[in-house]
This record gives C-alpha cells, structure tokens and sequence, in this order.
C-alpha cells in the first residue's frame, strides 16, 4: 500500500461516513455537519490524488480552494434557513399548545 | 518510506476517522459542532502533510474557523428541547437500509479506486509548468485560480453572494450581541489591526506563495466579526450602499475586466501581457474584500427591515 | 461566439445593477431578457450557419483552460432560456398575484437565467460543479420567498442538493484522477471501460438524478416547486430541472464508453417508464392544484429519462430530437400550466383542485390555457409534445421486440390524460361554480396562455425543426 492508496481510502471513509450520517440524522444542524464531512472526504480524495507525482497537482488544489469556498458558502445559508425553519415551525405550533 | 513517516500518516489517519465518527454520533450538538472544529484543524494538519499549504492555510480560516463559527451561531439560535438530544433521536428507523448502502458505496469505491494511485498520470501539471512564465504570478495555484480556470472563480464569487442573498430572503431575528468583556474588548483592539496586517501579506504573498484572496478575505471577516461583536464596528446592514459596493466590488471588477479584455480583442479574460500580474492583482484586491465584507454579512449580517 | 456570450453577460449585469440600486421593478428585467433573447437568437443563428464553435477563455487552450462549446443544442437551449425568462418576468411584473413584490425576485431570476446560460455553454467537468451549485442556491433562495411556510421544502431541496453536487464532485475526481483531464471534448477520446469510469459515471449520475429530481430521486420537488410563489415554480419546473438533464446527456451520449451507456441506457429507460406511471398516479390523487402540476413535470421528466435511455440502449442518436423537443415542449407547457394554476388558486382563493370547479365559466382564459398546456403534456397532435411522443415512438413501433416500451409510454400518456381530465371535467361542471374572491386578471390569464399557444404553433415548425435537429445530432 503506497501512502497515496492510504489517503485515498481514509477520504473515501469519511464520504461514506458523512453519507450515513445525512441518511440517518433527524436535526437539519447534524444533517449539515454530515454533508461537511462528506464534503472533506471528497476533498481528501482530491489532494490525495494531487500527490500522486513528484509535484503537486496544482489544479486540484485550485479545485479544492473552490470547493472550500462554495461548501463555506452552501453551509452559511443551509444554516440560516434550518434556523429559519425551526423557529417557523415553533411559531406554527404555538398557537395550538 | 521511513516507518516514522508512516506511523505519523497512520496515526493522523486513524485520528481524522475517529474525530469524524465522533462528530457524527455525539450524543449533543454542542460535542458535536466542537469536536467538528477539531476535526477541521486536524484536516488542515492533514492538508499540509499531503503538501497543499494552500488549503491547510483555507480549511483552517474557512473550513474549521469560519463554518465552526457558523454552525455555533445556529447552535445559539436553536433551542433545543431535551427531546431532540436524546441519543435514539436521531437514529432514524431506516438504520439497517443506510448502513447497507454505505458499505455498498464504499466498497465499489474502494474497487473503483485501487490502481489509481499507481497511475503516472501526469494531469495538467505539464502544462501548468509550461505555462507559468505568461501566467502572471508565481505561485501555480494561484495561476489556476485567478488565470487559467479564472471563469471558475468568477462563478464561485458569484456562489458566495448568491448565499448572502439567499439568507437575505430569510425572515430572521436582528443580532443580540451581549455587552463586551472589558478584556476582550482590549484585546480585540490589538487582535484585528493584527488579523488585518497578515491578511494583507497573506493576499500579497499570494502571488508567489501559498495564500491568497480567499484566506485573506476571511482572516479579514474574522477580524471584522471580532470587532463588531466588541461593539467597536457599527451593525452592517445589505441596505446600506457602502456595504452593498464593497459586497458586488468582486464580481463587478471581475465583470469588467473580462468584458474589456473581450471587446478590446484579446478574447473573454485574456490579460494583455505587460498588464496581467498588475490586473490579477486588482481582481484579487476586488475580491479579497467583497469576500470579507459577504463573510462578514453572512456572520453578523443584520437584517435590514423586518418583514412579515 | 460574441453573441452567445452577451445573452450570457446580459442577466447577469442586470443582477448586479440591480443589488446595487436596490431596484425592485421589473421593467429592467424584462427589457434585458428580451435582449438576452435576441442575442441568444443571433447565437442560433450563426451556429446554423457555422456549426459548433468553441471559445477558450483567458485564451488557455484544453486542457488547460476552460472552453465555452457552443453546440446547436446549447444554442437552442439559449434562447429558450431567455423566452421563458422572458415570459415569466412579464407575468411576475404584472400579475398582482405573483406573490414576488417587495422581493429581491428580479435579481434572483437574473441570476438563475446567467447560471443556466452559463451551464449550457460550459464544456468542462468542474465548472459544470459550480454552475450546478449557483443554480442549487438560486432556486433554493427563490423558493423561500413565499415565506416561512416554505422553508421546510427548501432546506430539503438544498440538503439533497448539496449531497447531489458531492457525489457529482466526487465522480468527477475520479475522472480526473483517471484521464488527468477536465475538458469533456478531450476526455470523450479517452475514456474506456473499467472500474473507475464506471463509478465515477454512476456517482454523477446519482447526483445529477437527485439534483434533475428524476426518478426515484424526485420526492423533494413537489413540495419544493408547489410551495414556491408562482412564477419560480415556472422558471423552476420549466428550467431549473434540465440542467442537470443536459449534463446528463452530454456524459453518457459522449462521454461513457458504448460499453456502459447500453446498460445505463436500460436503467434510466425502465426509470423513465416507472416515473411517467407513477408520478401520474400522484398527480391523480393529489388534492393541490400546484402540487398536481408539480407532480406532473417529475411524469414529463420521465419521458425525457426514457428518450434518453433509449437513445443509449440502443445507440440511436435520433433520439436526441426527441429528446430536446420533450425538453422544449414541456418547458413551455408548464409555464402555461404553472401560471394558469397559480392564477386561478390565487384568484378563487383555495389550493384545492376542488375549488377549479365551474373555472371555465369564471376563468375561461386560464383554464383553457391550462387544458392546452395540459393537450400537449398529453401529446395531443399537433402540439409540440405530440410531435415529440411521435418521434420517440416511430423506432418502438418499428420491431415487435420493442412493443413494450410503447406499451409503457401508453399507458403514461393515458395517466396524463387522467390527471390533466381530472381537472379540466371539474371545470366544465359549471352547475355550482366556485365564485372567485377577486376579480380575474385578464391580461395575466392570456399571458399563461401564451406559451401553451406556442407549444402547439411548435408543430407548425416542427417539419424544419426536426430535420435540423436531426442534421446536427449523430
């Protein structure tokens, strides 16, 4: 096993673990970490990749700043509007308690 | 390979898989969002052993700082009741089907990739090098970022404003930001002068070093969200004008220089070649603040008006 | 190549300008999508003339830039973007029903109409990631602006969207890691048939599925596209959801080995057929008007699915003009459904397809607006869709061992007829009609009825359509 190989598996890990997780989380907040960690498995999978030569892929690395950026930006509003809809939630239901 | 070497990448290995098993089935969300911090941090550590200095700097800044802070502002937000944190929970009844099709994914990628790593495949690293010389920077990923695939990076500064934009819509409560701490009040008078002096290099350096806008622009956000917390920045709000030019300053620098460069015969983003590090370099000071000033908005952000 | 590019730049600018003024009038939009459309028209025009054309930007050749790939199809795309845009905006601005005053609805159409422009003209696999995602961020933001009720549907619809755009990534890292490059002309030459490629196809396909809400990926978006104010659930259901068609086409009709696109090619075949039946039978059985409509555009996807798949199974690049003018049809006649539907909920004031009732004494424009849009969706001859139906039927008919697909695209087309009836024999029931709570508008209801008029003058051009459709593909 060369040390490409190992990250390469450690990154595929941690996409199936995100992906179980969205699968079985019920709160939007946990559903969002698990689609993060998803997210860093595909990445490690990405720069794993990039250091298969002697150099670095410097393309990958560009992708994976880009990847950074648009899950950064894809969480921020994922959150927003898990809170969003919590708080909807609590106001539809309060006039019934 | 040096067996310290590998005991090294085994343990960060093995650390990186535990952390995540241990966000995911935390039994809070407090445990959860803090050991997600974590393991971000690790994953920078893990980043700048596979060398990409680049990202290491980004998932520290943006990937464990900004979206740690992030989901603990939602956190604060959500009350949540002592139902929800139960363990069973959040195991919902399809636990058997998930956990299948998990391993069944995993393993057909595990098949799909053995061999990849052997593969001598040289991708556009060649043609990278040879291109360096009229790239206009001297760092390659920055090259590939503000160059090469520069159409990527437009789109992906109009992805960060379309996410402002997005929680824009939301009817949400204004900010309740509690009275500062003498101390840290002091200490952030120190902190953020400080966030923005290496932010600056971090931008500047970018050109021929790892950095760039991106960690730059949220080392600055940092340092304004700090300051605002302390009360030392008045409230940022979209409907200011100031605020909206320094959040659209990105895209429209980017915008102009393409259009110019296509109408003036070069072609669609083709820098004219004396020009192209001194044009990357405003794109990239463009950038670097309507980056800030949108993570910014996107952390302590209040809404404009109250709608129904 | 210029042109394409203004249709482009035009919604996007116009976004800008608008997020800076604050402006919240229409007026601007509408005039740009209409010069988006003429430059998209131009764009058409010079590939008929000069065929497919390519643009590298920053002037970095593949593999080392990205291209622009302006294809007839693309070009077609293009302006029927820019025409439902068009159309939607017209509504949106004069209806007063269209729930998006007061909102930043205009610069979000603006950037919805830039970032599928932007994808029809992409030619490379990342880029085609980001494009996917601002579409995903977009709609998901137009969506919430019918209010609180709705952000339930959103965050589920930006949830699954966001593990669809993973799962896309992920595949297209393999490639890369696999070919080293990201430029689907090049790649095309290179790919063969082993492990790699077969997973990384499937993980796009996956994520495109989910993300294009084809079955069995679709549950998300009938809450989605209903809950949605009434113009978004048209740009939405008309547009949104072939984007990740057309990436889906480009991978498999040019990218994937013959090898493997057979046996996907049956898969998403068997898919489609399931969608078509199944979906019908929700929209038979749903009580929502919107809902019903929104169920009805997962049905009409699977005929794209099955055009598709077929298209691969049997190596028949004909089937692409099926394909594209299910595509096209179905676009404008869920325009006119969507805006005919929610004109007609919001003037009766109920959601329930029971409040349609006697709507062709009270609403004749919008409910014959509706049962055009639904003729065609039916694939009534002429309309548009029923050239398209006939297209993909001729090669079912032709061998004995292929009747049974044309047995399942029957028995589709009578679960649309069923749900399209359903609504429309309420309407005639004029013995005790719903009274509406406000006075219809009737230049709004002419204005849904305008695009179903164009799906069915769509079998007027269809003889020139289909011959140069057919001249480009293959």
């Amino acid at each position: 096993m060369t040390p490409v190989m190992f990250w390469l598996g450690i990154g595929i890990v941690l996409f199936v673990l995100g992906l179980h997780g969205v699968l079985l989380a019920r709160q939007a907040i946990r559903r969002i970490i698990a689609i993060n960690i998803m997210g860093s498995g595909v990445f490690l999978v990405m720069v794993a990749l990039a250091a298969r030569g002697e150099a670095r892929d410097p393309v990958l690395h560009a992708l994976v700043v880009t990847g950074l950026v648009v899950a950064v930006s894809a969480t921020a509003f994922a959150l927003r509007l898990a809170t969003a809809a919590q708080a909807g939630d609590k106001k539809a239901s309060e006039p019934k308690a | 390979m040096a067996l310290t070497d590998w005991v090294f990448d085994g343990v960060l290995g093995l650390l990186v898989v535990v952390l995540a098993v241990a966000v995911l089935y935390a039994r809070t969300l407090y445990a959860s969002i803090v050991l997600f911090i974590a393991f971000g941090l690790l994953l920078a550590v893990v980043w700048a052993r596979l060398g990409a200095a680049d990202l290491a700097l980004a998932e520290a800044a943006i990937g464990a700082g900004l979206t740690g802070a992030l989901l603990l502002a939602a956190l604060a937000q959500t009350s949540t009741t002592p139902f929800a944190e139960q363990r069973s929970a959040h195991w919902t009844r399809q636990r058997w089907p998930a956990t299948g099709l998990a391993l069944l994914v995993g393993v057909l990628l595990v098949r799909s990739l053995v061999g990849l790593d052997r593969m001598a495949e040289p991708g556009l690293m060649d043609a990278v090098t040879q291109n360096m010389a009229d790239a206009g920077v001297g760092h390659p990923v920055t090259a590939v970022l503000l160059n090469f695939r520069a159409w990527d990076t437009l789109l992906e500064l109009v992805v960060l404003l379309l996410a402002l934009l997005g929680v824009r819509q939301l009817a949400t409560k204004p900010l309740v930001i509690a009275a500062p701490w003498a101390l840290l009040e002091a200490w952030s008078r120190i902190l953020a002068p400080l966030a923005v002096l290496v932010g600056g290099y971090l931008l500047w350096r970018g050109s021929n070093y790892p950095g760039g806008a991106f960690q730059s622009g949220a080392l600055l956000a940092a340092a304004a969200v700090v300051l605002r917390l302390n009360h030392l920045l008045p409230p940022v709000r979209w409907s200011s004008w100031g605020v909206r030019i320094l959040v659209l300053l990105g895209v429209a620098v980017f915008l102009t220089v393409a259009i110019f460069t296509h109408w003036l015969g070069a072609g669609w983003l083709n820098y004219p070649l004396p020009f192209n590090g001194l044009l990357i370099l405003l794109i990239e000071i463009a950038a670097t603040v309507s980056i800030a000033t949108t993570l910014t908005l996107l952390v302590v952000g209040e809404p404009d008006e109250v709608r129904a | 190549m210029t042109y394409a590019l203004i249709s482009l730049l035009i919604p996007l600018l116009t976004a800008l300008v608008l997020l800076l003024t604050g402006s919240r009038r229409g007026v601007w939009v509408i005039l740009a999508s209409a010069l988006s459309l003429v430059a998209a028209a131009f764009a058409l025009l010079s590939v008929m003339g000069s065929g497919t054309q390519y643009l590298a930007l920053g002037g970095w050749e593949a593999p080392l830039g990205i291209r622009f790939h302006l294809q007839p199809v693309a070009a077609l795309l293009l302006v029927f973007t820019a025409l439902i845009h068009l159309l939607v905006a017209v509504y949106a601005e004069r209806s007063s029903h269209s729930q998006t005053r007061d909102t930043d609805y205009w610069p979000l159409s603006s950037l919805l109409h830039a970032s599928l422009a932007a994808l029809w003209l992409s030619n490379d696999l990342f880029n085609w990631y980001v494009t996917l995602e601002l579409l995903g961020l977009v709609a998901v933001a137009l969506v919430t602006l019918s209010g609180r009720k709705a952000y339930g549907a959103a965050l589920r619809y930006l949830l699954l969207s966001l593990v669809g755009s993973l799962c896309y990534l992920l595949g297209v890292a393999l490639l890369y890691g696999r070919y080293g490059v990201l430029d689907v002309t090049l790649l095309a030459e290179l790919t063969v048939a082993d492990a790699t490629t077969q997973m990384a196809l499937l993980l796009m396909t996956l994520g495109l599925m989910v993300k294009g809400a084809l079955w069995p990926m679709h549950l998300w978006l009938p809450p989605a596209h209903a809950g949605a104010p009434t113009s978004v659930s048209a740009l939405l259901s008309a547009l949104v959801v072939k984007g990740p068609i057309f990436i889906l086409w480009v991978l498999w009709a040019k990218v994937a080995p013959p090898e493997l696109a057979v046996s996907a090619g049956w898969l998403m075949a068997v898919a489609g057929v399931i969608a078509l039946i199944s979906a019908g039978w929700s929209a038979i059985r749903t009580p929502y008007i919107k809902v019903l409509v929104a169920y009805s555009t997962v049905a009409q996807l699977g005929y794209a699915l099955l055009a598709l798949g077929l298209l691969l199974y049997w190596q028949e690049p004909e089937l692409e003009v099926a394909l594209w003018l299910f595509i096209i049809a179905h676009g404008l006649a869920k325009v006119s459904m969507f805006l005919a539907a929610g004109e007609m909920q919001a003037t009766i004031g109920t959601k329930r397809v029971a409040g349609l009732k006697g709507a062709t004494e009270t609403m004749p424009v919008a409910m014959f607006a509706f049962a055009v849009a639904g003729g065609s969706l039916i694939g009534l001859p002429p309309s548009g869709g029923f050239v398209a139906k006939w297209i993909l039927l001729l090669p079912l008919f032709a061998e004995p061992a292929h009747w049974p697909w044309a047995l399942g695209v029957l028995v589709g087309t009578l679960v649309s007829a069923a749900y399209v009836f359903r609504v429309v024999a309420l309407a005639f029931d004029r013995a005790d009609p719903v009274r509406p709570d406000f006075v219809p508008d009737r230049f709004a209801q002419w204005l849904a009825l305008l695009p179903a008029l164009l799906v069915w003058g769509m079998a007027l051009i269809s003889q020139p359509l289909i011959q140069w459709l057919t001249g480009v593909s293959g």
